[in-house]
């Protein structure tokens, strides 16, 4: 059933049948072919109760938000701020990309809108300053990744839900190896531009006074990250809660800034609907494929396969982090993700491994997934916002950055403790 | 193609609406947590959230597919010529529609049931579910509808030779601008 499962999933998708849709396919598939009695009665409970979710609503609102503040400027301030505080590092503004980045990561549920929004407000300054095109397009495609990592998270939230796992856990989880890669990638650029300067740009150095000036601008989201993660673990809200009170969050950063008007709000709203239902047709399809492959005995099955190659726990991680890098290439980062949940994390539970932990290991692999070519979301974006130039100036520019998360990939697995110490002890 | 033009404009009235929904929802879920700050709840929000959820997802589907917005993975469709591509988007939008009508057959009976036995949610809200159920079913059945019409529609352009039209309508996402 596994290797009939697999074969289908790769067919349908390669024929760019959408991705949801074939989800529900290989579960009328594993209905007819390998199971005992009908699943199909239960597809239309399946749409209600997985749709039906106080849980999954967080993420219109996630994405919401992030709409809100993409459109109401507040990101060329960002921009402007971080600039004046880590230009002074050999790279120059390369590292403006990554810091940016990485705050707009805590307030963004989604890698590819926060790859958006740097990309729109860097990219103009690459050219007017004269930066080389690939390792400042790459710190943006890789610095974007983070935006699943450090939380809020959409990502961690459909795992959560997929999984049965804490979300608030697994954003505690994510906190400590988002800002470890944010940092990881600093250092690359320092060491590639103290070796090369030409890759990177001028360091510009600023007085303390326009430092202290600029931190005005950057107040707002640090606020708001506050805002969403404080509500969460002081008990007041749960992470959809914490959502809605982003959204209104953003509403006051962006009218602050003089962004909001009724245009603004309905492109926002109209992003936030597209988004959601692409995400939900999927999230959908993967619980139908769930339930018939756990009605049809996956678990059984499973087990016999793993007793069957006889490989060690660590064996198996090791071969997992093989399939994820190799399909990472071709599919679709978030599809990626809920087409794999059904098959792998049951396994590796079974193994004894940490839910939350794999779902950190599971979300490097993935940011992985989003800066590899031919089907890496975030060189696409980066690179729609460049005036001119090659996306192969964007590929070449995130491979740094790819060796970067491969050692965190390592990293973890050796020391799971860099993702589980801050759930354990708070 | 002006048919299709309706459709869309059609949809995009909807989803503004859902925007709209889901922003009162997250209005409401805000004074929820104010309240219970200072001591009281309304209670339920949870519940009523869901039930948003549940109906944003549902007619916003159509809306999503008409902007092209369901993902689908081209690394085979991409560079073929158009011909080529435009046989892969109709393949994919008959099996879509075929699933999503098969979909909307299957939702019936959720809501049937809810009627026939008058349930009520296991809560304290105690809402009909019949209530919440039925625009949730009529969601789905108005994707399966557009599917079906945009399938159609597309069809009679790729049998006319309007390529270029049908990749419009049914073409794979343009990536950027999807995604802001």
């Amino acid at each position: 059933m596994i290797g009939s499962v697999a074969i289908g999933l790769l067919g349908l998708l390669s024929l760019s049948i959408p991705v949801g849709i074939v989800l529900f396919l290989l579960g009328f598939g594993v209905d007819v072919f390998f199971s005992p009695f009908p699943l199909i009665k239960g597809l239309g409970n399946m749409v209600w109760s997985s749709s039906n979710s106080a849980t999954l609503i967080a993420i219109p609102f996630f994405v919401l938000l992030g709409e809100i503040l993409v459109r109401s400027g507040v990101a060329t301030r960002t921009y402007a701020a971080l600039d004046r505080w880590v230009s002074w590092m050999p790279g120059g503004l390369v590292h403006a990309n990554i810091a940016t980045a990485t705050m707009f990561s805590a307030t963004s549920g989604s890698s590819v809108a926060t790859a958006a929004t740097v990309a729109t407000v860097a990219m103009p300054q690459a050219e007017k300053l004269g930066y080389d095109p690939k390792l400042f397009s790459g710190a943006i495609a890789a610095g974007g990744t983070l935006g699943i990592m450090i939380p809020p998270s959409i990502n961690l939230i459909v795992y959560g839900f997929l999984t049965q796992t804490s979300i608030p856990k697994l954003f505690l989880a994510g906190l400590i190896p988002g800002i470890a890669l944010a940092i990881a990638f600093s250092v690359a650029v320092m060491i590639i531009c103290l070796i090369k300067p030409s890759l990177g740009g001028e360091r510009r150095v600023f007085p303390l006074a326009e430092m202290m000036r600029a931190l005005v601008n950057l107040g707002p989201i640090i606020l708001l990250f506050m805002m969403i993660i404080g509500s969460i673990y002081n008990g007041w809200a749960t992470p959809t809660e914490a959502a809605a009170v982003g959204v209104a969050g953003a509403f006051v950063i962006a009218a602050g800034f003089g962004g909001v008007s009724m245009q603004m709000i309905a492109d926002s709203l109209y992003g936030t609907v597209k988004i959601t239902s692409m995400i939900m047709l999927v999230v959908i399809g993967a619980t139908f494929l769930n339930f018939t492959l756990a009605s049809a005995g996956l678990g059984q099955e499973l087990e016999a396969f793993l007793a069957g190659l006889g490989l060690s726990p660590f064996g198996t991680i090791l071969v997992i982090v093989m399939i994820y890098i190799v399909l990472g290439f071709f599919i679709e980062t978030l599809s990626l993700m809920v087409v794999t949940i059904p098959i792998i994390v049951p396994l590796v539970v079974e193994m004894g491994y940490d839910p939350i932990w794999f779902g950190i290991l599971m979300i490097v692999l993935i940011e992985m997934a989003l800066i590899t070519p031919p089907v890496g979301l975030n060189l696409y974006v980066v690179q729609g916002a460049r005036k001119s130039g090659n996306i192969s100036d964007v590929m070449l520019g995130t491979i740094p950055f790819a060796l970067v998360m491969l050692g965190m990939v390592a990293a973890l697995i050796a020391f799971p403790q860099i993702a589980l110490f801050l759930p354990q002890a708070l | 193609m002006d048919f299709l033009m309706t459709l869309r404009a059609i949809n995009r009235k909807i989803a503004l609406l859902v925007g709209l929904l889901l922003l009162a929802c997250a209005g409401f879920v805000l004074l929820d947590i104010v309240a219970r700050q200072l001591g009281s709840s309304f209670g339920g929000t949870d519940e009523i959230s869901g039930y948003v959820m549940a109906i944003a997802t549902s007619w916003g589907m159509a809306y999503t597919l008409l902007e092209l917005g369901h993902v689908r993975i081209d690394f085979l469709r991409s560079g073929r010529p158009p011909l080529l591509r435009s046989l892969f988007d109709i393949l994919s939008m008959i099996v879509l529609s075929g699933t999503v009508v098969l979909i909307a057959i299957q939702c019936w009976p959720v809501l049937a049931l809810s009627l026939k036995n008058s349930s009520t949610a296991n809560t304290p809200l105690e809402t009909p579910l019949a209530l919440v159920q039925w625009p949730w079913f009529a969601g789905w059945l108005w994707f399966a509808v557009m599917a079906c019409l945009t399938t159609l529609a597309a069809l009679r352009l790729i049998l006319r030779g309007e390529l270029e039209a049908s990749e419009a309508a049914i073409g794979a996402f343009a990536e950027q601008e999807t995604l802001q």
